[in-house]
């Protein structure tokens, strides 16, 4: 589903990602686990297409096109979907304006006809019950106001809505308590484990892995992955630190 | 008119004033607009009344207790003081009521004057809309006189495709009156919206503010001053000022409080956006104040939309033009938000979502 060969790319004319290939399949999840500063965020957003994280070498294969052709807007509507560690706060927007908008865009990009207004506010309903989220919040400007798990939940009812084939989830477990970290783990379980999607989960520690199982872990070291293997991985460099293992 | 009479830019009042572009627009050759009056007009029954070029159209009027006549405005302002000959008076009883007045100016090029005087008796209630569009100089005056509990709630677009819209108020608040007036600029005019509003009865509410929208090489501006002389006066000036291209959009807003004038709350909030480096937002944010318990929030900032916000849309499959127009509309939402008809405001999101849709 996504093939990354020998990707390098810079921020603010600085070389982030030196060389990073990986091949992630139709019903897998992988963790990409690193140190702070190894490049992990800068991953996310060049595969997002964030401008200023720009791409100088290697290639990016995203259901078989190349995805660093693609504009942000388009990736999205190719099936991307970007979990953002820090959800932006959209003052004058309510939630379920921008989230009608963002269906239905990508609706249009795929040839597809709008959902009305009854059934988007159907769909927004039952993806807010499933993580927990009050209703009231979907009529909210988004994320204003919002605590640090009330944004990620709404980023998980976000990606509910929108039903990508690819997720990228940077760092969705920073400033979660114990029952917005196992409510937005169930959310990935059930909006993503499917044999048609494939997950990457992109995490400084191992404890969102204990809710979502990852089928393979990689470390991220100075912009490359320098090891892979099964989930047992993830619980060696929790006990023995990211120096042994990336060693 | 001549050229002489027009206020200099070397006046601090005027500095930002666009008065080449009133000028032409006052020299230019009539032409026809091409716009259908009744498409100027909300839905709604109440009183309506056209002026096309100044001069009051009865075919697609019906004034009701709007009477038209002929006077000359007394101020000193220069431009208010030309809107004479043909105009409208609104005047109400005490606890009269007129909802949904709308005063629709068609311009076709050249100068057209209209001085409007309105004066409502004690706790009398009136909304009204006004709309310009067309081309020319649109030159008007407006007097409000509020008598003790009156309320008015009134809300102007500036449509015209181009020339020059020039307003100004001189408004007289009485004890516990209020008077809204929400300002849209979202043609390819230049403008000036120049209010003075004095509170002076206790408890009397002022607000004007709105939002100017600017692209190409055009200048919009608004220069207000509120000046409270009693006690327990509210006053609200929310403006944002949003402009593209090489255009300027200029906000100069100031409060008095008169000696005596305790427990006034004040608020001033100027906001401006740019949407290229081209463009500018002037902001003059002005505090003036004598008397010691008193309370006057005020801001002034100008920025860029925000790219994280920007990029945040476009992840989620919004694209980049679409995005900005969502912010963008989201950054004039909470100043066409004090228009408080759900019609109206409606009709005002829509004509700046059309002037967004055409700038970016």
């Amino acid at each position: 589903m996504l093939k990354i060969d020998n990707l390098r790319a810079e921020v603010d004319g600085k070389e982030i990602l030196k060389g990073l290939s990986l091949d992630v399949n139709a019903g897998e999840v992988h963790a990409i686990m690193g140190p702070n500063g190894a490049g992990k965020s800068t991953l996310g957003y060049v595969l997002g297409g964030r401008p200023g994280y720009e791409p100088t070498g290697g290639s990016v294969t995203f259901a078989g096109e190349d995805l660093l052709e693609k504009s942000a807007h388009e990736r999205a509507a190719a099936g991307l979907f970007l979990g953002f560690q820090y959800p932006v706060e959209i003052p004058g927007i309510s939630n379920v304006q921008f989230l009608r908008e963002a269906l239905n865009a990508q609706r249009r990009g795929r040839g597809e006809g709008p959902l009305s207004g009854g059934e988007f506010l159907k769909l927004a309903r039952a993806q807010a019950d499933a993580l927990g989220m009050d209703h009231e919040m979907l009529k909210r400007p988004v994320n204003v106001g919002f605590s640090g798990g009330e944004k990620k939940r709404n980023e998980m009812v976000q990606m509910g809505i929108i039903g990508p084939k690819l997720a990228i989830l940077d760092e969705t477990d920073s400033g979660l308590d114990i029952d917005a970290l196992k409510a937005v783990g169930e959310g990935i379980n059930r909006i993503m484990r499917a044999p048609d999607k494939a997950v990457l989960l992109i995490t400084h520690y191992q404890r969102l892995l204990d809710y979502v199982q990852p089928d393979f872990v990689h470390v991220l070291a100075e912009g490359r992955i320098v090891r892979s293997g099964g989930p047992e991985l993830a619980h060696e460099l929790e006990r023995e630190g990211y120096g042994a293992v990336a060693a | 008119m001549t050229i002489l009479e027009l206020p200099s830019p070397r006046l601090e009042e005027w500095r930002w004033a666009d008065m080449a572009t009133l000028k032409a627009a006052a020299d230019a050759e009539p032409r026809d607009a091409g716009i259908r009056p009744a498409d100027l007009f909300l839905d709604g029954d109440g009183p309506r009344l056209l002026f096309v070029d100044g001069v009051f159209e009865p075919a697609h009027s019906r004034p009701g207790p709007v009477k038209v006549a002929r006077w000359a405005p007394e101020t000193v302002h220069p431009l208010g003081g030309m809107a004479e000959g043909e105009g409208w008076v609104l005047s109400l009883e005490a606890e009269a009521a007129v909802t949904g007045i709308q005063i629709v100016h068609l311009g076709s090029g050249g100068e057209s004057h209209v001085p409007a005087r309105i004066a409502l008796g004690e706790d009398a209630v009136a909304t009204m809309v006004e709309t310009y569009a067309g081309t020319g100089w649109a030159n008007r005056f407006a007097r409000f006189d509020l008598a003790r509990g009156a309320r008015l709630m009134r809300s102007v677009r500036l449509l015209q495709a181009d020339g020059f819209v020039s307003l100004r108020d001189e408004a007289v608040i009485g004890e516990a009156a209020s008077l809204v007036s929400i300002f849209l600029g979202a043609g390819g005019m230049g403008s000036r919206i120049d209010g003075a509003l004095t509170l002076t009865g206790k408890g009397a509410f002022a607000e004007m503010g709105g939002a100017l929208l600017t692209s190409g090489t055009q200048k919009q501006e608004a220069a207000v001053a509120v000046r409270h002389e009693a006690i327990e006066g509210t006053s609200r000036q929310l403006w944002r000022a949003v402009a593209a291209n090489r255009s300027v959009a200029s906000l100069a807003a100031r409060v008095e409080v008169a000696r005596g004038a305790q427990q006034t709350d004040g608020e001033q909030s100027l906001r401006g956006l740019l949407l290229e480096r081209a463009a500018t937002v002037n902001l003059k944010p002005e505090l003036e104040i004598f008397a010691d318990d008193v309370k006057c929030a005020h801001g002034a900032t100008v920025g860029e939309l925000d790219a994280r916000a920007l990029f945040y849309l476009q992840s989620r499959g919004i694209d980049e033009a679409r995005a900005k127009a969502l912010l963008t509309h989201a950054f004039v939402a909470d100043a066409l938000g004090r228009i408080g008809d759900d019609a109206v405001r409606a009709a005002f999101e829509a004509d700046a979502a059309r002037w967004l849709e055409a700038a970016l």
